[in-house]
């Protein structure tokens, strides 16, 4: 049996950090509590207990990457960053492209960093289930996730011009408009939130919870996916894994051995953690209750002179609409190569609008879905299964009418549709009738990155797959703290939430230490 | 940084490839051909498995089903011959074909944007634009970016008052 030793090269990854770099043959690690995944959920979870004193090891199956990393060339920053290059399916009709993060700090890396507390209306919602949620019980979590990340409006000067349209539009239908938190200090608008920070800017896990985690003594294993959590009788154990190889191989097993279990693998991954580790909640809701905020996106054209790339991206959030289920409006730039693939036109017409790049402003909307699918374990394997409702479609069909109103009021001269039918609008009176219009499921170009719900929290231990905090029902020593535990979509943007459950579970196992380091 | 997987095409997948090229990527961007096909690949390299064999199995299916027609595959088409038969592809025999064509269209658009003379052309260039906020960032708000990394590591205990050695210690005198 090897022992894992620290960076060959000093100074390179911090102390505390090892990689596939360092384990060079099978290996056993000891500690208190083993953190699996180490994004929204898992950083927080490992700092608190950190700093609380415990011996915490968060395993990691991405890479680990540091600022100085990202750079300008997107592509390469996807594959690093993104699980499966980005291209992964929830398979219905249509099929919904989702996408997460995979390396030290998860998601968080490659997201815009938008910052909302959950909305009161869910939480009184989730307490009617008889959950201890208010916004009053969460109020110090949220304080304290705010403080670590510095969730903070923007300064004016980081914002980009297609936001300022936005907000143009949205003044000019008196609609409200808020401008967005974000865990930022000094954005300076680089617009490369989606491919990792490169000045710093953004408070991700990967420059916050991570480092505060290492600070007080965690280490951090990346490049190690658990295959399953060991279990003696109904108590959890530890986990096993195995380095993960470039090649997609598998490298040296990795045992750890711990009290206390924490699977934050995000919404998708942890229902696959737990069935794979031969367990099941009696709720049957295991891998089911799984909601993704359907997201569709338009390109708008304007005479002027966007550059969207230049400042940062989603700086206003719409939120008149937030009654209908419709979430937020918001302008995302992204790099060309990425609105190119999303077009379907091709050859000299996708030239001649991809010159245009410069004059376009990217607008999505976010829905509240009112269905659920389901992930499922195949050979091992996650598979997301999603239908979305007619319900769901018409919401869209509504906002996306409502969106482009909006944008033609802040000038722009064509919008192209998220319709594989390359669908266009010229004018507000067009945008109104989109809403006559019979679209079929199919047509439609629907992504996400919010997937929540697969191991919901609840008291009802028929009901639900862990309780309040997390732990798993009828299960000894096994925190879940991500995505998964959410009842209920949210409507607005998930992180904030997942990191104050999350410093939320971390206390109650600091109040029950006793018990847990037995 | 290489840190992912290569992937490349069989020769004929990649004639195929070089094929398209012409037929969805603008007219002026044909000249790098070579360049658009590699970030195709490096793109393939990282997606879920099912779609990486789906693309090889489809390429070997697009190639040999231009045959009846065309008595050539597909790779060897040019011209307004490669344009009908990837149209014909696109607008589908099943929603199979329909998918695929889709796919391709998607993968070689992104890789034909993503070489740096086509994101020049287009006056798309980040890499000066992310130096330059850098530098202001870390010359204009050096203080409050120094003082955020100081607050990141500053003790906050969840629970004020507790210590963990206190708790081993009774476990150990409690056993
Ligand atoms: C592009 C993008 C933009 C977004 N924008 C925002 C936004 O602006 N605001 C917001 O609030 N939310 C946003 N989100 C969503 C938010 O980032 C996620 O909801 C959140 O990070 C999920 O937290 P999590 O802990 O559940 O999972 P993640 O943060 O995804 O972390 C899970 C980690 O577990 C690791 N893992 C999985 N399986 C294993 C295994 N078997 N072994 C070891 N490790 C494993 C993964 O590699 C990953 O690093 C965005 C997401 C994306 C992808
Ligand atoms: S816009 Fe740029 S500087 Fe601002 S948080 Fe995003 S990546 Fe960082």
């Amino acid at each position: 049996m090897a022992v894992a030793r620290p960076a060959l090269i000093e100074g390179v990854r911090p102390a505390g950090v090892f990689t596939r770099h360092d384990i060079h043959g099978d290996t056993v690690l000891d500690c208190d509590v083993v953190v699996v995944g180490s994004g929204a959920g898992g950083a927080p979870v490992a700092a608190e207990l950190a700093e609380a004193g415990f011996d915490v090891l968060v395993v990691e199956e991405g890479s680990y990457y540091q600022t100085r990393d990202f750079t300008a060339d997107t592509s390469a920053m996807v594959r690093q960053l993104y699980r499966d290059g980005g291209a992964t399916m929830a398979l219905g009709n249509p099929p919904i492209l989702f996408q997460e993060g995979r390396a030290v700090g998860g998601s968080t890396v490659i997201n815009g960093g938008m910052s909302w507390r959950t909305p009161d209306d869910i939480l009184e919602r989730w307490c009617k289930d008889g959950l201890d949620v208010s916004s009053k019980s969460l109020e110090p979590y949220f304080e304290r996730v705010e403080k670590r990340m510095n969730v903070a409006p923007m300064d004016d000067d980081a914002i980009g011009r297609d936001n300022w349209l936005l907000k143009k539009g949205a003044d000019a239908k008196g609609w409200e408009i808020i401008g967005n938190l974000r865990n930022q200090t000094h954005c300076v608008g680089s617009n490369r939130c989606a491919f990792g920070c490169p000045t710093g800017a953004k408070q991700s896990s990967l420059v916050s919870y991570i480092p505060r985690a290492l600070h007080y003594g965690a280490r951090v294993y990346a490049n190690v996916k658990v295959e399953s959590i060991t279990l003696h009788g109904k108590r959890a154990t530890g986990v096993v894994g195995h380095v993960s190889l470039p090649n997609g191989g598998r490298g040296p097993s990795v045992t750890v051995r711990a009290k206390l279990v924490v699977a934050a693998c995000g919404a998708i991954h942890t229902p696959a953690l737990l069935v794979r580790s031969g367990l099941s909640s009696r709720s049957g809701q295991l891998g089911g209750n799984l909601s993704l905020h359907p997201n569709v996106k338009c390109v708008a054209i304007f005479d002027e002179n966007v550059t969207g790339w230049k400042g940062a991206h989603q700086a206003f959030q719409v939120r008149e609409f937030a009654d209908e289920g419709i979430g937020t409006f918001a302008a995302i730039n992204l790099p060309p190569s990425v609105i190119a693939m999303s077009l379907p036109h091709r050859g000299a017409q996708l030239g001649a609008l991809m010159d245009q790049y410069n004059h376009m402003v990217l607008a999505g909307m976010l829905v509240e879905d009112s269905t659920t699918g389901r992930v499922r374990t195949i050979k091992g394997r996650p598979q997301a299964f999603y239908q979305l409702t007619k319900r769901d479609t018409q919401v869209m069909q509504r906002g996306l009418s409502l969106l482009s109103e909006l944008l033609f009021a802040a000038g722009a001269k064509r919008i192209l549709l998220p319709f594989h039918n390359a669908q266009e609008l010229a004018n507000a009176d067009e945008a109104r009738r989109l809403l006559d219009q019979p679209i079929p499921p199919s047509s439609w170009e629907v992504v996400t990155v919010h997937m929540m719900g697969t191991a919901r929290m609840g008291v009802d231990r028929t009901q639900a797959v862990t309780d309040q905090f997390g732990m798993m029902h009828d299960v000894d020593r096994l925190l879940v703290a991500d995505a998964s535990l959410f009842p209920t979509p949210i409507r607005v943007n998930p992180m904030e939430t997942i990191m104050a459950l999350a410093t939320r579970a971390a206390g109650h196992v600091i109040d029950n230490a006793r018990r847990y380091l037995s | 940084m290489s840190d992912f997987p290569d992937f490349k095409l069989s020769a004929t997948g990649r004639k195929v490839a070089l094929s398209l090229v012409p037929v969805i990527c603008p007219p002026e961007y044909v000249q790098f051909a070579d360049a658009i096909v590699t970030n195709f690949e490096l793109t393939i390299s990282v997606s879920p498995l099912l779609l990486r064999k789906g693309v090889s199995a489809g390429f070997a299916t697009y190639d040999l089903g231009a045959l009846p027609r065309y008595r050539k595959r597909a790779h060897k088409l040019t011209g307004e011959d490669a344009e009908r038969y990837f149209s014909s592809w696109e607008h589908g025999i099943t929603p199979l074909h329909v998918q695929f064509a889709r796919a391709l269209n998607q993968l070689l658009s992104l890789g034909c944007y993503d070489v740096p003379e086509v994101m020049e052309a287009i006056g798309y260039r980040p890499a000066p634009w992310i130096e330059e906020v850098t530098r202001k960032r870390l010359t204009v708000y050096a203080a409050d970016v120094r003082k955020q990394e100081v607050q990141i590591l500053a003790p906050d205990p969840l629970r004020p008052g507790f210590r963990i050695e206190d708790v081993r210690r009774d476990r150990k005198v409690g056993a």
